[in-house]
Formats: structure tokens, C-alpha cells, sequence
């Protein structure tokens, strides 16, 4: 992001159409329970796309093989019109695919700045030492620049409430040079403060255009203010693909209360059809 | 004096009194934090515990301070430094390498065969390293990819190595080749080998700084080690991260493997002698063990220092060398032994929970 002055770099002639990432008919399953079926989905450069999806819906599962930490089972992702087929966490991230996951992905263990820059460790080159003067500095203008205020950069992240965690894993995938990043529910132990630091964060990356976002919400009303268009997902399937603007928070609902309905129906047809294949089954007996 | 304590002070009081009584724990506050600053820091403890023992037997003991026994003392705890400095990595994997024992013992006769089968000493030392490093590899592949806990791969390598030294030695004592130092030596460049290799007086006390420095260093400063603190702090984080946590483990497991295999051509070369004896190949393993539990390394990973390892080598021993010139009856050595390890990682675990609550890394 050091070119995001306004104005100033004239970026790659990137059409509107041209999408940055495009992900095509990916399907996994982890042994017997499929996690993802068939999912398509795209994102324009600058594009801020909105997640949602009930749990276990396959949005995690979607991020993970996105950022290269499991690979897909069949289907194929493209990564500015070249196949991308990422190999590990590591090699997505060269290629400029960072996320913030669920988890968080801290080591408790380590410092603040150990852990910002967990696997993009700062060396003093040409020797193997780690360079943690630079670190702690960039450390500290990153969490300066979000607005996140911690006295010492030094101490075991372990001691910190889960607000400062998150952003501190927020920090680690907002300021890792990535073109493309992804957020797994960035605002889950959040306070709304905190909260609103990282939502006007990433209001501002999206007013500078250059990095492009995939992000899991729950709520719908940061879903609307935050996102450009929304996916829902549902059973592993890709079932509704909006531009924000044309939708609203009642519809969001309505649709997912309908699905909840629909299931019900299903589980209500289901459990009818175990009744009375066992009344049939006794019959036999 | 706020007037809610000054309510409470009775009136013929005089004013003086408790606020003198205040200012004498607020000048004693800066050394007792700094002393409060050390006893928490990682290796405080043991350090003192150290000092204390040294004391002990200095006072108790007329031949304890003196260089000879310095010498003498060196024999007991630099070997010890080396293996519990490498196996400090792996325990902060919070995983563990019981194969030590297995390749002290059998590097030496390795090394043994090959300079019999007339490679020059410096080659044959080097290929004891290799499959040493082999040893580590193997260990470390068969936990990785098989997903067997290591102290199960690493009790069976420890078994087959030891089964396969004696199946080799016949189980019989033999002379370490290039053992010689300058009086018996036959050539000059044979006596630099034998003093380089473990027969020179401060030799292995220069292998065991050198090693405990450089794997300090690794741990503190590089990547390897922050990665390796990371894997052991959350395996599943560290590969969220991006951590490659199968090639931080299995290089761990061979940098145990090599010092083990260090240790083993250091001790026969300084005794001159190979014997192959599994129980003292097993008490060795025990006791580096120790060494790195003693020195504030956790089994349960994600914490560990290599200084406190060779510290708690130290401590070991000076416990072992004190005990032996006091004259205590051998039958008490193991005896004192077990509670100096019970009481040390009392203290550690008491100090460890202060430095939490304290806020001190």
C-alpha cells in the first residue's frame, strides 16, 4: 500500500469488468461431510464483497482454500486472469492473497509484533537475525494509523482482551502489502468501538481502491454500509450474488428466514419419511 | 494523608509515624523489583538455586572451590549442556526426543567402525554426523507424516539403537581411534584431533558454550526460532499463519539427533574408551532431560530457554561432583538427585506462575 496516496499511481488499465479474483465451481469435502459443493464467485478490483451464510455454511472452508491454507477437491481460481492455484498460507501471500481468520491465528506466546509479522518476519540481511527494531516500528505505525493505542508492543499477545487481539490480527492482514484480503468475521470479539475503528478502516482502504475484500459479517447492517455487493451462501452453494445497493437489511432477513423455513419443511418431510419407513420396517419385523 | 486514612488514625498518633513507616518500603522498592525482576525472569530461579549449591559445597566442602575440581566438574555437565540444548527445541515443540540416549551410544561405534575400515578420523567423524542427522530425519518424518506421538517413535529408535550397537559391538568395550593426546601420540595433527574432539581439558566445555550460544542465539534472534515457539505455542495458528510446522519440527529433531551424536564422539574421545552400555546410555537421556527441565523448559511446549538448559546442566552437575568429593555413599546419589529435580521445578513452576500474574515475558 505504499502507492495509496490519491492520485497519484496510475494503476494497471484494469477494466470494471476485470475481476481480480475468480473463483469457479470449487467443491470440497472433508471425509464424508461436504463443506463446499459447487462454488462460483468473483471480485472486482477495489470491490468490497460481503459473505453471509449460516454456520457451516462453508464460508470458513471458502476462505481457508482461498488463502492457500487447504487446497480445493475440483474447481479452479484465477488470480488476475493467471490460474491460481496457491500451495500454502505462505505462497497465496506472495502472490498477494493475505486473510484474517476466524481464529485469529495468534500465538499467544509471542509478542505483538512477533506475532504482526509471523512468517514476514523483518531480517537484518544478509545475516539470519531478526530485525526487531524495524518490526516494533512498523508495528507501532500500523496500530497508530487503525487508532489502536497499546502501551507496549513487547508483551505476550496472551495478555491482551480479545478486542486488541483481533485488531491486531485485523493489522497483520490489513498491512501485509496484500492486493486481496480476506476477513473471516473481523468484528466477532469486538466492542463498538473497537468495532467501528475497523469498519472505518476499512471504509478508508476502500476509498483508496487498491486492495480488494472478501468479508464474512454477521451483521447485516455493517454488511450494508461496509460492502459493495453480498453473496449469501448456502450449503456449500453460492444462492443470491447482489450489488448492496439493490438490496436492503429486510430483504437479507427475509431471505435467510425463508431458508430457515424451507429447511424446516425439508427436516419436517424427512423426519416423516424416517417415521414411516421404521413403521414399515416394524411391520416387516 | 488522604482524610479517609487520616480518620482512621487515632488522633494521639503522631503524624510522623506511618509516613516514615511508608518511606522505608518505598527505597528498598527499586532493588527488591529488580530482585523481584530476576527471581521472574526464565532463568532467575535456577540461576540462584545454582549460586546456593555452589555455596553449599564451597563452605561444606574444602576441595570443592578449588581449579582441580573445576576440572573435574567439567566432566559432569558440559556433555549434559549439549544434549539438553538441543533437546530444548524440541520440548518447546512440545514434542520430545528420547533417541538420545540411542544415538549417543551408537555414534561413537559408527565412528568406531569407519576409522577401522581406514576413513581418516575427520571424514569418519563427519559421516557419524551425517547419519546422526539421518537418525533425526527419520524420527522426525515418522512423527510428521505417520502422526505417531514422538515419544513413541522416538522410544523405538531409542530401542533399535541401542539393540543394533550391541548387536554390532558384540557388546564389547573398545579403544576410541585418535583418543591419543601428545605424550602418546604418534603425530602431531593425531593429538590436535584428540584434543579438538573431547581428550583437551577445556574441549568440551568450548563445544558445549559454543553450541548452547549459537542454539540461544537461533532461539532468541532467528526465524527458526520463533517459529519454533509458535509451533509449540498453537500447531494450528502457526500453520494459519503460514508456519511450515513439519520443517520446523523435523529440523529440530535432526539438531537433537546431531548433538547427540556430538556428544557421543566428545565423551568417547575424552574417556578414550567405547563401551556399549544401554542403562548409562538411558541415565544420560534422563538426565539431559532434566538439565532442560530443570533450566525452565516446559514438556507442555511452547516455552524454553537453551541458557537455562545449560544451567540446569550445571546445577546437575555440581549436585553429582559435590556430592561424589563430599563422600556421600553412592547409594544416595540418585536419591538427592530425584529431590533436587522435584524441588527445582517446584520453584519453577511457582516462579513461572508470579512472572505471569507480574506481567514479565
Amino acid at each position: 500500500m505504499a502507492e495509496a496516496h490519491d492520485g497519484e499511481v496510475i494503476v494497471a488499465p484494469v477494466t470494471d469488468t476485470e475481476d481480480v479474483l475468480r473463483v469457479e465451481h470449487i467443491a470440497k469435502s472433508f471425509g464424508p461431510v461436504t463443506a463446499l459443493r459447487d462454488v462460483s464467485l468473483h471480485l472486482k478490483k477495489g470491490e468490497v464483497l460481503g459473505l453471509l451464510g449460516d454456520n457451516g455454511a462453508g464460508k470458513s472452508t471458502l476462505i481457508k482454500t482461498i488463502c492457500g491454507f487447504q487446497q480445493q477437491d475440483s474447481g479452479s481460481m484465477w488470480l488476475k486472469g493467471e490460474p491460481y492455484e496457491p500451495k500454502s498460507v505462505d505462497h497465496a501471500r506472495a502472490l498477494g492473497v493475505d486473510v484474517v481468520y476466524q481464529d485469529l491465528a495468534l500465538i499467544d506466546e509471542l509478542s505483538v509484533y512477533q506475532n504482526m509479522f509471523l512468517c514476514r518476519e523483518e531480517r537484518l540481511s544478509p545475516f539470519p537475525f531478526l530485525n526487531s527494531r524495524k518490526m516494533k516500528r512498523e508495528t507501532r505505525k500500523s496500530l497508530n494509523d487503525i487508532g489502536i493505542n497499546l502501551p507496549r508492543l513487547d508483551v505476550p499477545v496472551a495478555r491482551l482482551s480479545g478486542g486488541q487481539r483481533q485488531s491486531i490480527a485485523v493489522a497483520r492482514g490489513v498491512y501485509s502489502q496484500a492486493d486481496i484480503l480476506l476477513l473471516d468475521e473481523p468484528l466477532a470479539a469486538m466492542g463498538a468501538k473497537e468495532g467501528a475503528m475497523i469498519l472505518e478502516l476499512i471504509a478508508r482502504l476502500k476509498a483508496e481502491g487498491n486492495l480488494s475484500m472478501i468479508m464474512i459479517l454477521h451483521n447485516y447492517v455493517h454488511v450494508l454500509e461496509s460492502c459493495d455487493r453480498v453473496n449469501m451462501i448456502v450449503d456449500g452453494v453460492i444462492t443470491l450474488d447482489k450489488p448492496t445497493s439493490e438490496t436492503s437489511v429486510e430483504e437479507l432477513t427475509e431471505i435467510v428466514v425463508e431458508e430457515y423455513r424451507r429447511a424446516r419443511i425439508e427436516a419436517k418431510k424427512d423426519e416423516a419419511a424416517f417415521a414411516a419407513s421404521e413403521a414399515a420396517e416394524g411391520v416387516e419385523d | 494523608m488522604s482524610s479517609a486514612t487520616g480518620n482512621a488514625v487515632p488522633a494521639a498518633a503522631p503524624t510522623g509515624g506511618p509516613a516514615h513507616r511508608r518511606e522505608a518500603p518505598r527505597a528498598a522498592a527499586v532493588p527488591l523489583a529488580l530482585v523481584k525482576r530476576f527471581l521472574t525472569a526464565r532463568e532467575g530461579s535456577i540461576i540462584v538455586v545454582t549460586v546456593l549449591l555452589t555455596v553449599y559445597f564451597s563452605v561444606t566442602v574444602s576441595a570443592f572451590f578449588t581449579g582441580g575440581n573445576f576440572q573435574n566438574l567439567l566432566q559432569y555437565f558440559t556433555w549434559l549442556a549439549i544434549l539438553a540444548a538441543g533437546e530444548v527445541f524440541l520440548m518447546i515443540n512440545g514434542e520430545i526426543d528420547l533417541s538420545i540416549g540411542g544415538v549417543y551410544l551408537f555414534a561413537p561405534y559408527l565412528y568406531y567402525e569407519l576409522a577401522n575400515g581406514h576413513v581418516p578420523l575427520l571424514p569418519a567423524v563427519l559421516i557419524t554426523f551425517v547419519a546422526c542427522t539421518a537418525i533425526g530425519l527419520v524420527n522426525g518424518l515418522i512423527t510428521m507424516i505417520v502422526g505417531i506421538s514422538s515419544f513413541i517413535t522416538t522410544l523405538g529408535t531409542l530401542f533399535t539403537l541401542e539393540g543394533f550397537t550391541l548387536i554390532i559391538s558384540h557388546a564389547e568395550q573398545v579403544t576410541a581411534p585418535g583418543s591419543q593426546l601428545a605424550a602418546s601420540a604418534t603425530s602431531n595433527s593425531l593429538s590436535t584431533f584428540a584434543s579438538v574432539f573431547g581428550a583437551g581439558t577445556y574441549s568440551e566445555l568450548i563445544w558445549a558454550l559454543a553450541v548452547v550460544v549459537i542454539l540461544a542465539v537461533a532461539l532468541a534472534r532467528t526465524r527458526w526460532g520463533l517459529h519454533t515457539i509458535a509451533v509449540g505455542s498453537n500447531r494450528n495458528a502457526a500453520a494459519e499463519a503460514g508456519v511450515n510446522v513439519r520443517l520446523n519440527l523435523i529440523r529440530n529433531f535432526v539438531v537433537c539427533s546431531t548433538c547427540a551424536g556430538l556428544v557421543g564422539i566428545l565423551e568417547s574421545v575424552r574417556t578414550s574408551s567405547i563401551s556399549p552400555d544401554p542403562s548409562s546410555a538411558n541415565s544420560v537421556l534422563l538426565l539431559a532431560i532434566a538439565s532442560a527441565v530443570i533450566g525452565g523448559t516446559l514438556l507442555a511446549g511452547g516455552t524454553g530457554t537453551v541458557i537455562g538448559a545449560l544451567i540446569g546442566a550445571l546445577f546437575l552437575g555440581i549436585l553429582q561432583d559435590g556430592l561424589a568429593i563430599k563422600g556421600v555413599n553412592a547409594d544416595y546419589l540418585n536419591f538427592y538427585l530425584g529431590l533436587a529435580i522435584l524441588f527445582a521445578m517446584l520453584v519453577n513452576v511457582y516462579l513461572g506462575r508470579v512472572r505471569r500474574m507480574s506481567g514479565h515475558g
